[in-house]
């Protein structure tokens, strides 16, 4: 099975560097379409779909080996190596920020910089560190999954949340956005929020670009807070947002802050 | 509706009296405005809501859900319909709810226009159904994992059924093989023994020549006994080949052969009825000569044994009857057993006790039984019956 197949890869534009992006749970690789365009002339771009998301291969989904985050890096680390040229800075949504660290700790000097929109080392309170979440809020989730799945097979596309009256839309993506098999999406909920992996992202030395929502309930700037002072070369940006997808409400406040992180892998910059 | 106007209330009225709840936010979800049906459902005054954002009225979940799932959905494709979730009421209880909405450019900005339906009746029944769901997925699941077990328990069981097979082809190719070996030297001992006797003149030798042949056919019997044995219990059983026979004749035929065999015995043959019958006539020979060596064996040898071969429409049946001892009656229950012996006693026509055994399964074998009357009155009886199977029957027995 290719990797390009089994995670729908799509490789755009070109540059000395590579931006690989990867999206968070609940969608695919379109929700990253307000952002790249910004990126193609300077950059090769890579986007692809986590396993179980998107137009990847569903029959590629193995619940031992997506039974944890190191199933996606391993992943990502494949995407890198057959799609990624020069420099390769991974940009991660929400969980696949902490994808992109596993990957990069695994693979030690193939990342050269992270971006991450929205990370959360750990989604669940404990002791002092305050995630945000309490266990019951996982179960109320996995319940409102339950209940907006009802009905779904696994055989059946199905298409959540139709657009009434309004196909703005290609059917292609209305279609193929937050398609999930209703069992991947419970698993990956849960593997997603119940993971812990705040041992991982002590002292890791990649340069990281943390874009901050001043007001988002999954990542609320506390954790933003948390994680730039682990990360010792981190960089902690605060953007003026409600909500968990900066990178589509505000893409350009986005693509600012990216731009200055960016600069040493550019055309001219000192990265290379 | 041209012609009436003055029905159709005014759009604030229409609005807030709607049959659903109509809310009106900011693209972050701020409430701009709220209609008086959704207020009321929830519980909140109108200006409570102004100051609050619409995913701050949801579950914890259904803020997730919102924020990973619909929201990023409803800026894409401009419009979410059918989500369904659970908004706060005021007083802490869940209200189920299904959402539409669409997101709506102005010249003054962005506005997403919700419409919300109460579900709490379908909600119960979506939610049976998914327990209804969960339950066959598991009784599903335990099905599967019993038909896993099942048939891994056919496999053993197939594969001790082939060690069988093979053990009891092994034990009849063998039991073949070595009566075969057995018999030659046998019939070159009878044989030898029969010749030397016709020269020798009577006397001390001859007798123990008489001795060496009737031991050898003695063996002779044990041999085929024991074939017999051993095809009825491990190989394919004792076989039977049938063909219409003159009852009385063959059983005559035998008495007179079994007189030769054991010269001190009276041997009487009463017949009742005539015709013929499909039978194997070997065989028959083996039941009258093992019950009539059983009975020279147990009975009081200074009665008659009486062999009655008795035929009607529909039926045979072949008895052989001595007088003597009653068979005890623990020992009745067993008789049929291999190995049984009626008594202990040391008898020069004793066997290894595989008479009964064999009369029985080639009863069996042509679908007929065998039953047994002892008294010490009345001497013992043994009585095999054939039914159905006269000379006009298609001979299945």
């Amino acid at each position: 099975m290719s990797v390009q197949h089994r995670n729908n890869v799509n490789v755009l534009g070109d540059g000395p560097a590579t931006l690989v992006f990867s999206h968070g749970f609940g969608c695919d690789q379109t929700m990253w379409c307000y952002l790249v365009d910004h990126f193609t002339n300077r950059f090769r771009v890579v986007l692809y779909d986590l396993v179980g998301a998107g137009q990847s291969d569903l029959t590629a989904y193995d619940s031992e080996k997506y039974g944890s985050l190191d199933g996606y890096a391993q992943d990502l680390a494949e995407v890198i190596n057959e799609f990624a040229s020069g420099p390769v800075i991974v940009v991660g949504h929400s969980v696949s920020a902490m994808i992109g660290v596993l990957a990069d700790r695994a693979h030690s000097d193939r990342i050269a910089a992270h971006v991450m929109i929205g990370p959360s080392p750990c989604y669940v309170d404990s002791g002092d560190y305050v995630g945000g979440f309490k266990l019951e809020d996982i179960h109320s989730l996995l319940d409102t999954l339950d209940s907006n799945y009802l009905g779904w097979s696994s055989t059946m596309a199905p298409v959540i949340m139709g657009a009434p009256g309004q196909p703005a839309l290609g059917e292609k993506l209305t279609n193929s956005f937050c398609r999930t098999d209703p069992e991947i999406a419970k698993q990956f909920a849960r593997v997603t929020f119940m993971s812990d992996n705040r041992d991982d992202v002590v002292g890791l030395e990649t340069p990281t670009l943390i874009l901050q929502s001043t007001d988002d309930i999954i990542a609320p700037v506390a954790v933003g807070e948390y994680l730039h002072q682990i990360l010792p070369n981190s960089t902690l940006c605060l953007v003026s947002n409600v909500g968990h997808c900066p990178h589509m409400s505000v893409p350009s406040a986005c693509s600012e802050a990216m731009d200055s992180f960016l600069s040493p892998w550019t055309e001219g910059g000192d990265g290379r | 509706m041209a012609g009436e106007p003055s029905l159709i209330p005014d759009s604030q009225s229409l609005f807030d009296n709607a049959p659903c709840g109509l809310v009106v936010t900011r693209e972050d979800g701020s409430i701009l405005s709220a209609n008086k049906t959704f207020c009321t459902w929830i519980g909140w005054e109108k200006t409570d809501l102004e100051r609050r954002r619409f995913q701050d009225l949801l579950t914890m979940g259904g803020r997730i859900f919102h924020q990973t799932h619909w929201a990023p959905l409803i800026q894409m494709q401009g419009s979410v319909a059918e989500v369904k979730l659970d908004v706060v009421h005021r007083d802490k209880t869940l209200i189920s709810m299904l959402l539409n909405g669409v997101r709506q450019q102005h010249e003054s900005g962005v506005v997403y226009q919700l419409a919300l339906f109460c579900t709490t009746d379908r909600d119960h029944y979506e939610r049976e159904l998914l327990k209804a769901k969960q339950l066959a997925e598991k009784l599903l699941a335990n099905k599967v994992a019993a038909d896993a077990a099942l048939s891994q328990a056919q496999t053993k069981l197939n594969k001790a059924y082939e060690k069988a097979q093979r053990r009891a082809l092994f034990a009849e190719q063998m039991v073949a093989i070595v009566s075969h070996d057995l018999k030659n030297p046998l019939t070159a001992i009878k044989m030898a023994a029969e010749i030397l006797g016709r020269k020798m003149p009577d006397g001390k030798e001859k007798l123990m020549l008489n001795h060496i042949s009737n031991s050898t056919d003695r063996a002779h019997r044990m041999i085929t006994d024991l074939l017999d044995f051993a095809l009825a219990r491990v190989g394919r059983g004792i076989s039977v080949s049938r063909s219409a026979i003159d009852l009385h004749s063959v059983v005559a035929k035998s008495v007179a052969e079994l007189r030769v065999a054991f010269p001190d015995v009276d041997l009487r043959h009463q017949t009742v009825g005539r015709g013929n019958v499909e039978l194997d006539a070997d065989r028959i020979q083996q039941i009258i000569g093992n019950l009539v060596a059983n009975s020279a064996a147990y009975g009081d040898q200074k009665k008659p044994i009486t062999v009655i071969s008795s035929l009607d429409i529909n039926r045979a049946s072949i008895s052989v009857h001595n007088f003597g001892a009653a068979i005890p009656e623990s020992a009745r229950s067993k008789l049929f057993e291999p190995m049984t012996r009626g008594s202990d006693q040391d008898s020069q026509n004793r066997s290894v006790g595989l008479g009964l055994f064999i009369v029985r399964e080639i009863a069996l074998a042509h679908g007929g039984d065998i039953a047994v009357h002892s008294t010490a009155d009345e001497g013992t009886t043994f009585t095999i019956n054939f039914p159905e199977i006269s000379s006009f029957s298609d001979g299945k027995g």
